[in-house]
């Protein structure tokens, strides 16, 4: 109903702009509109029937189409809808108006589309080169289909370096990353400070840039990218790998068994509470309180252990297939999971007391790292950044996938904007966690781990998948292909939109407040360049560049 | 005369040996006490000396700005602290007598901090820089309180002089000694931050500014700068105990002595369990806190001219 209903809108006010739709179910829908009429359709659904902004996504269609394709992901997140707006871009001229005038939170995607994909967006202020590496020639597109995926641009120039903006008058640069001792990834700000306050900043991030949305449309087959989908993130991998094949499944119309969806459910919750406790001890790293640092690591590691019992490793568990998973909860594991929560609970509990009342805290995070509710709507922020913003946006209620939707839980808001707010809501999600695995252990039927599908994947069809990860929402797009893989799959972890926050975060704040507000957002960025050695006896100094420490390291030992 | 002077320096070697000996082992029973209140096993209580060791093993590298200028940083750094440990009794008398004045130690603990600021500067890196930005407003704010402190003591003995100062007490005073009261909370307020621990290690915030001033030291240079740090915390609590813990010093040798030392213990543990359960302080946070704590100190200094 909620798709027709937004669908009929969409004509009435666009006409015969509207040029299809696609409604698979109610909670989703795929809507072609007309070049000409993007831009006025993405502002009306973002300001006038305030959509949540998602993500863009661009492909070369050409092969199959002939034509480039531009999707702007948007949420209705009351009610429960996903919604797709996509246009065909001519692949003589690929040029398409830039929605980011409206939809500030569009930026990134739109750079990204025109580094990879070569779709220019019309209008965009600041095209600036975002995720292709300094020495890439201009004008080569690695995402098109004609480009393969091992290919090395001719005219690639190692040497050249990144050419960052002025900074402002009256500012000192200060340098922060690529390596810093509470940046875990290597990423570059480019600080502008006065004293001690940050006037500004420019990010150089991307820097290892993995190209795995490439290799899964041109190297990897479906079952074979839940694994390395979860190699994405090393602390929420699961989630990544749950999103992807909840994606396919979505497209190709497939419903894995309840088991399985409990399971899923479970191991996602299982990695939000890894995650949350490590959250919280490297926050306090941040701000110098070693010790809950420490006690918040050690009440975390019986989780990494039970991980470890179910699916033979700490993280990264491979947990799912195409229309189900791998691992089996036995009665066994079960005993042993209720048990750790138990300890958990009240472990962190008196540790979650103590942190509230706690003044000097508070004193490092009230009012630090702000971002109001116009920031979160512009940037599109997402997660427990946006719940402590008031924002009361969580997908696991939002958009129900896995068996969430058997399920009753809070989703934990504070109003405080902040850091501290942040805090709260991560500290306090942990019990509602610990509640969400007891109901699925309680619930949970026996059944089937898996499908066992004899049949083709449908070719052309479109999925979408959002799971909420621990540092929010994780949108996976897909659209089915040949050759038992996808013909292209994006994905958009939280952090990219989060990250596109942080500038208006940290700006006229003191310096000292930087870290703790970019480790608020938790921050998910992974990794050697270059390195240098001297020759003692000779003294002569010699760079090692980046080609060489790869043949270095995969020269096998004699 | 001559034996007399002879005796003075022997106990002030004899100060400047106890202070290197037993600085590294407050450094591990401070990481032993903090391992423990973490749910660590830690290193074991020894572990300083070897750290120094390997450290003092290690090349001896030339990097920063100015490398001259950083090797004469953490000499002087090192050899301001020992000079104040000549000074400071360690559980005896103050060992030297009419050598000198409170002004003299004031200068020198003074010195301290410039040697940092040196460091930084020898460095030049902007991290470097922030850090030492960061402990120029530091000083500014903290050193007038051990000034205060000390001149309170001269003010009650009458005297500046130094042994004088250090043998009398800040509670000598016929009605009840308010300004030595004060200034026993003042100074205990504000001792994390002149051992530069947490919630005071703003200029150095490893999370923030990857040591700062510190940031291009290694191998022996380093070793000699944490050296350095160690033997400020002994002495900056040997200080504090002489100054406004002096109950029970005074009783005979072995005895007083035990006492002194297991009260500087005491001091040890009261900086590792308030640093294992703070956070770092920003530094507008910090220097609000110490200018509070200066009108204290004032107020102190005004009680105690007329004779409270």
């Amino acid at each position: 109903m909620v798709a027709r209903e937004k669908l009929n809108l969409l004509k009435g006010k666009f006409g015969a702009a509207v040029q299809r739709a696609d409604m698979p179910c109610d909670e989703r829908l795929f809507v072609f509109v007309e070049a000409s009429a993007l831009k006025a359709v993405c502002q009306y659904l973002f300001r006038d029937l305030d959509a949540r902004y998602v993500i863009s996504i661009g492909m070369d269609d050409r092969p199959f189409s002939g034509h480039f394709l531009v999707a702007h992901d948007f949420a209705f997140d009351r009610e429960h809808l996903l919604c797709s707006v996509l246009t065909h871009v001519p692949a003589d001229n690929p040029k398409v108006d830039s929605i980011t005038d409206v939809v500030p939170a569009a930026n990134w995607a739109e750079r990204e589309i025109y580094d990879l994909i070569g779709i220019e967006p019309v209008g965009h202020r600041y095209l600036k080169r975002l995720v292709l590496p300094d020495g890439w020639p201009d004008g080569v597109h690695p995402l098109r289909k004609d480009f393969a995926w091992n290919q090395v641009p001719e005219g690639f120039d190692d040497t050249k370096e990144f050419k960052f903006d002025e900074p402002p008058e009256g500012c000192t640069v200060v340098p922060f990353g690529p390596f810093h001792p509470t940046l875990d990834e290597p990423t570059h700000f480019r600080l502008y400070i006065e004293g001690e306050m940050v006037r500004g900043c420019e990010y150089r991030g991307f820097m290892v840039h993995r190209g795995i949305e490439k290799l899964a449309e041109s190297v990897l087959t479906y079952n074979e990218i839940p694994m390395m989908a979860e190699r994405i993130c090393g602390i929420c991998g699961c989630v990544h790998n749950v999103a992807y094949a909840q994606a396919v499944e979505s497209a190709a119309a497939i419903k894995p068994p309840p088991r399985a969806e409990y399971i899923r459910t479970i191991m996602l919750e299982i990695e939000r509470l890894h995650s949350h406790l490590l959250w919280v001890g490297l926050a306090c790293h941040i701000v110098g309180f070693d010790t809950m640092f420490m006690q918040s690591w050690r009440i975390r590691e019986p989780i990494m252990w039970i991980a470890e019992k179910i699916s033979g490793n700490r993280k990264t568990y491979a947990l799912c297939v195409i229309g189900g998973v791998r691992w089996d909860i036995t009665p066994e594991v079960k005993d042993e999971l209720r048990g750790v929560l138990d300890k958990l609970e009240a472990e962190w509990r008196p540790v979650v007391a103590a942190v509230s009342k706690d003044k000097n805290i508070q004193k490092r995070t009230r009012g630090v790292g702000v971002a109001d509710r116009n920031l979160v709507k512009n940037a599109g922020l997402v997660g427990p950044v946006a719940r402590a913003s008031g924002a009361d946006i969580d997908c696991r209620r939002d958009h129900p996938y896995a068996a969430y939707d058997r399920l009753d839980f809070k989703v934990i808001v504070e109003s405080g904007c902040d850091v501290w707010s942040r805090v709260l809501v991560r500290a306090n999600e942990v019990f509602e966690s610990i509640k969400i695995i007891r109901q699925c252990l309680e619930k949970m039927e026996d059944g089937p781990l898996h499908l066992s599908l004899k049949d083709e994947l449908p070719v052309g069809r479109f999925g979408l998948s959002s799971v909420e990860a621990p540092r929010g929402e994780s949108h996976h797009f897909v659209i089915t292909g040949e050759n038992n893989r996808p013909r292209r799959w994006r994905v958009r972890a939280p952090t990219y939109q989060n990250l596109q926050g942080i500038p208006a975060m940290i700006k006229d704040q003191q310096f000292a407040d930087m870290t703790i507000s970019l480790g608020s957002i938790d921050p998910c960025f992974s990794c050697t360049d270059r390195l240098e050695t001297i020759d003692l006896r000779s003294g002569v100094a010699k760079v090692w560049t980046q080609e060489e420490l790869i043949k270095l390291t995969r020269a096998k030992k004699a | 005369m001559h034996r007399n002077i002879i005796w003075m320096i022997l106990i002030g070697l004899a100060n400047v040996v106890i202070v290197l000996l037993v600085a590294p082992f407050f450094q591990g029973v401070l990481r032993k006490i903090t391992a423990l209140i973490q749910s660590r096993q830690g290193p074991p209580v020894w572990q300083p000396y070897f750290d120094l060791l390997k450290l003092l093993g290690k090349e001896d590298i030339e990097s920063g700005e100015s490398p001259l200028m950083q090797r004469f940083a953490v000499y002087l750094s090192l050899a301001t602290v020992l000079t104040i440990a000549c000074l400071v009794p360690m559980g005896c008398a103050a060992p030297m007598n009419a050598v000198g004045d409170v002004i003299l130690l004031i200068y020198l603990l003074t010195l301290c901090g410039i040697c940092t600021l040196l460091a930084g500067l020898a460095a030049g890196s902007t991290y470097s820089l922030l850090g030492i930005s960061r402990e120029m407003m530091t000083m500014i704010a903290l050193e007038p309180l051990f000034a205060i402190a000390l001149v309170v003591g001269a003010v009650h003995t009458h005297s500046f002089r130094l042994d004088t100062v250090l043998n009398g007490s800040v509670y000598a005073s016929a009605a009840f000694p308010w300004s030595g009261v004060i200034m026993l909370a003042v100074m205990l307020l504000s001792f994390q931050a002149f051992v530069q621990r947490v919630p005071f290690d703003i200029s150095e915030a490893e999370t923030e500014l990857m040591e700062g001033p510190l940031m291009e030291y290694s191998g022996p240079k380093l070793a000699l700068f944490k050296y350095a740090q160690m033997a400020k915390l002994v002495i900056y609590s040997a200080l504090f105990v002489t100054l406004f813990v002096p109950w029970g010093s005074s009783l005979v040798f072995p005895l007083g002595w035990l006492v002194f030392w297991a009260k500087v213990t005491g001091l040890v543990l009261f900086v590792t369990l308030v640093a294992a359960t703070h956070a770092r302080y920003r530094i507008d946070q910090a220097i609000r806190y110490f200018a509070g704590l200066l009108v204290l100190a004032l107020v102190a200094l005004v009680l105690a001219s007329y004779g409270y």
